[in-house]
């Protein structure tokens, strides 16, 4: 039960990250190395606006998400919005311009402190052998949920969702029907960001917030990578993967090897299915 | 035109050569010793206390006037956890800032690089965190340490925590590091040597969710597990021991760790109950005289870190700079703060349980552990026993 109830929180954890890299590859063939970086700073905001107004939970939320809208949209003006139509390694090295940019920022903002997200810390659920389950954990799974039941929704049943599809399918004729690229484009940075964010807030919650957390990010683009990078489907299937196997790699081989285990599992997978486990081979192709 | 040329040229030079002369006097006006620690690293949260206390110890030190009447300059330099940033940073504070030593230094696996460099150069270096066994008789040359030198605390805790449980199984956690892992094999000897048995759990260095490796120790069953590394590690680990179901004493190696972080860490688990601490140096609830010394100064010039044993580390440090400093007399050279240090014996007025001594084959020299008890009631670091004194022979 113990074993059963880590796997899904960590891959909650992976998912939501996972989902943000493949909305922006998606979206506008991005692969954004700086995932791990921008939710780890966001768990930091979250922190930090709540601190500020007496440990309100109310003003870390507020904080967090006006830091996703802002980020998000900042990103994209100020940055991807200039590469468009440049060779796809030009948007892959500001993504990493913008990793070691938000590094530095937990180091001179936050002093590159340890913090920990108490929130919802105590044990809501005893498990059998004496285990527990906080009210964070499980918050984990229901977020993780209803963020993939919006994600669908919104995808499926909104003119908004139409228009991202169609810009995800072909820019240039969505363009031509009248679809505001940009906006689309910049939505999905929101998007994403807010996914990394509430990723990095729940991560707070059950480990902690460091310059050392951002490796998270690494899990999460295995996970996409994994799951085919440009299947939401794929990101939930292959954070389960990167979860499992890191478990268990922990309990029954070693668990040194658990650092290392996330790459040798897309090592594996590129090395047998280079588009991932639901990816579409075209997609890939033009990468 | 030419003329004016000249005359400028000449003004130039001048002001060039006052300028150079000038720094060359006022480099000359201090003692100016290097200290290279992780500030931005994983480990950030541990090192910067015991960099606070040192520095702070060199503020009250320069207030009072310094030594021989000369200030002492401290080069800061930020290793970030890694071992090329070091050895860059230590040379650069020999070759650009003529440093006459080196201290603080940061994980085992970036002091062995330093320590090498520094042989090589003839740069004394003391590290004071944590120490890896190039200190240990038989020392080489120009390595020192007045830290926790890990081979040694794992025997000391071994030792200590027998007050805990006797014989019994301990897990020993630690991170995959030189340090970490000849930490627990002390550990294990000295737990074995008393009769109890041993396993352990050993995780990646930059590991941030502890939980699968806490489900791990906690279904050894151990009846102590005691945590070989620093606050960010014993930050997630309790918590996820708890979680986890083991509400058995666990025992905290103070490797940098400080008693806000146990106030923190059992305030996510959710209690404070039988969690134990282990140091070199008094922790910051200690009522004794020297320990108020650093608390002051901690008053009157602030620290970024809340008052902790870390500080209080750092502070000895800076006790024992000083007294190799004054030793080395003025003008101070390399070879000649090396050679004091070889002889130096610093009292260190209840910091911890005795003088910190050198000699010219042992660079660490008996040090003194005690065991403390964390009071969950009252948020409170209480002693349990007295000092154990432990040599620094036959660790290599």
């Amino acid at each position: 039960m113990e074993f059963i109830a880590t796997v899904v929180i960590l891959t909650c954890t992976y998912a939501l990250l996972a989902a943000g890299i493949v909305i922006l590859y998606k979206a506008g063939r991005v692969v954004n190395f700086a995932h791990g970086e921008i939710a780890i700073v966001g768990g930091y905001v979250f922190y930090s606006s709540g601190l500020m107004v007496g440990d309100s939970l109310w003003f870390a939320i507020l904080g967090a998400v006006a830091f996703s809208v802002v980020m998000g949209a900042f990103i994209y003006a100020a940055m991807m919005r200039r590469v468009v139509g440049e060779p796809f390694y030009v948007a892959i090295l500001i993504t990493v311009g913008i990793a070691i940019v938000l590094k530095s920022a937990i180091i001179v903002v936050w002093r590159a402190e340890q913090v920990t997200i108490d929130v919802g810390v105590a044990p809501a659920v005893r498990l059998a052998g004496g285990a527990t389950l906080s009210y964070m954990d499980l918050a984990s799974i229901v977020l993780t949920v209803v963020f993939f039941l919006a994600l669908y929704l919104f995808f499926t049943f909104t003119r908004s969702g139409v228009q991202f599809r169609g810009t995800a399918e072909n820019p240039l004729l969505a363009s031509q029907r009248g679809v505001n690229v940009n906006f689309v484009l910049s939505r999905a940075w929101i998007i994403a960001v807010s996914a990394a964010t509430l990723s990095g807030v729940l991560y707070g919650g059950r480990a902690f917030l460091g310059t050392a957390s951002v490796t998270i990010g690494l899990a999460g683009l295995t996970a996409a990578l994994v799951g085919g990078l440009d299947s939401l489907r794929g990101a939930v299937v292959g954070a389960f993967i990167v979860a499992l196997a890191q478990y268990l790699t922990v309990r029954l081989i070693d668990s040194v090897l658990s650092e290392a285990l996330p790459f040798l599992i897309l090592l594996v997978v590129m090395s047998i299915r280079p588009w991932g486990l639901f990816g579409t081979v075209e997609e890939l192709d033009r990468v | 035109m030419r003329k004016q040329l000249f005359r400028r040229g000449i003004t130039a030079a001048a002001i060039i050569a006052g300028l150079a002369g000038f720094s060359a006097a006022q480099a000359q006006e201090t003692y100016k010793i290097g200290y290279i620690t992780d500030l931005s690293g994983p480990l950030a949260g541990s090192y910067t206390p015991t960099w606070e206390g040192f520095e702070l110890y060199i503020k009250a030190l320069n207030d009072r006037g310094g030594i021989n009447g000369k200030k002492v300059d401290v080069i800061l330099d930020d290793d970030g956890l890694k071992a090329d940033r070091a050895v860059a940073a230590a040379k650069k504070q020999t070759e650009r800032d003529q440093v006459v030593g080196i201290f603080g230094l940061s994980l085992s696996s970036t002091q062995g690089p330093v320590y090498a460099e520094m042989r090589k150069a003839g740069v004394p270096v003391v590290s004071t965190f944590s120490g890896i066994g190039d200190a240990l008789p038989p020392a080489q040359p120009f390595s020192y340490s007045t830290g926790i030198v890990f081979e040694i605390a794992g025997d000391a805790i071994g030792e200590l925590g027998q007050a805990i449980k006797k014989g019994g199984k301990v897990v020993g956690m630690t991170i995959d590091s030189v340090g970490g892992r000849a930490a627990l094999a002390h550990n294990k000897k000295a737990v074995e040597a008393a009769g109890g048995t041993w396993d352990e759990v050993i995780f990646p260095v930059a590991t941030t969710d502890f939980t699968p490796f806490a489900q791990a120790a906690a279904e050894k069953k151990p009846d102590v597990i005691v945590g070989h590394y620093g606050s960010g590690q014993n930050l997630g680990v309790i918590p996820a021991l708890r979680r986890s179901g083991y509400n058995g004493p666990y025992v905290v190696a103070s490797y940098g760790v400080t008693e806000d972080t146990i106030r923190q860490a059992a305030q996510r688990a959710g209690s404070g109950e039988n969690i134990y601490y282990v140091t070199r140096y008094s922790s910051s609830f200690d009522k004794n005289p020297s320990v108020g010394e650093v608390a002051a100064a901690q008053k009157k010039y602030g620290t970024s870190k809340p008052f902790s044993s870390m500080h209080v580390t750092g502070w000895a440090l800076g006790k024992f700079t000083e007294a190799a400093l004054k030793g080395c007399g003025w003008p101070c050279t390399r070879e000649k703060l090396d050679q004091t240090i070889q002889t130096l014996k610093v009292d260190m007025g209840g910091l911890t349980g005795g003088p910190i001594e050198m000699s010219a084959t042992d660079h660490y020299g008996p040090t003194y552990w005690r065991l403390y008890i964390w009071d969950a009631k009252d948020n409170v670091m209480e002693p349990k026993g007295n000092w154990i004194k432990k040599g620094s022979q036959g660790f290599k």
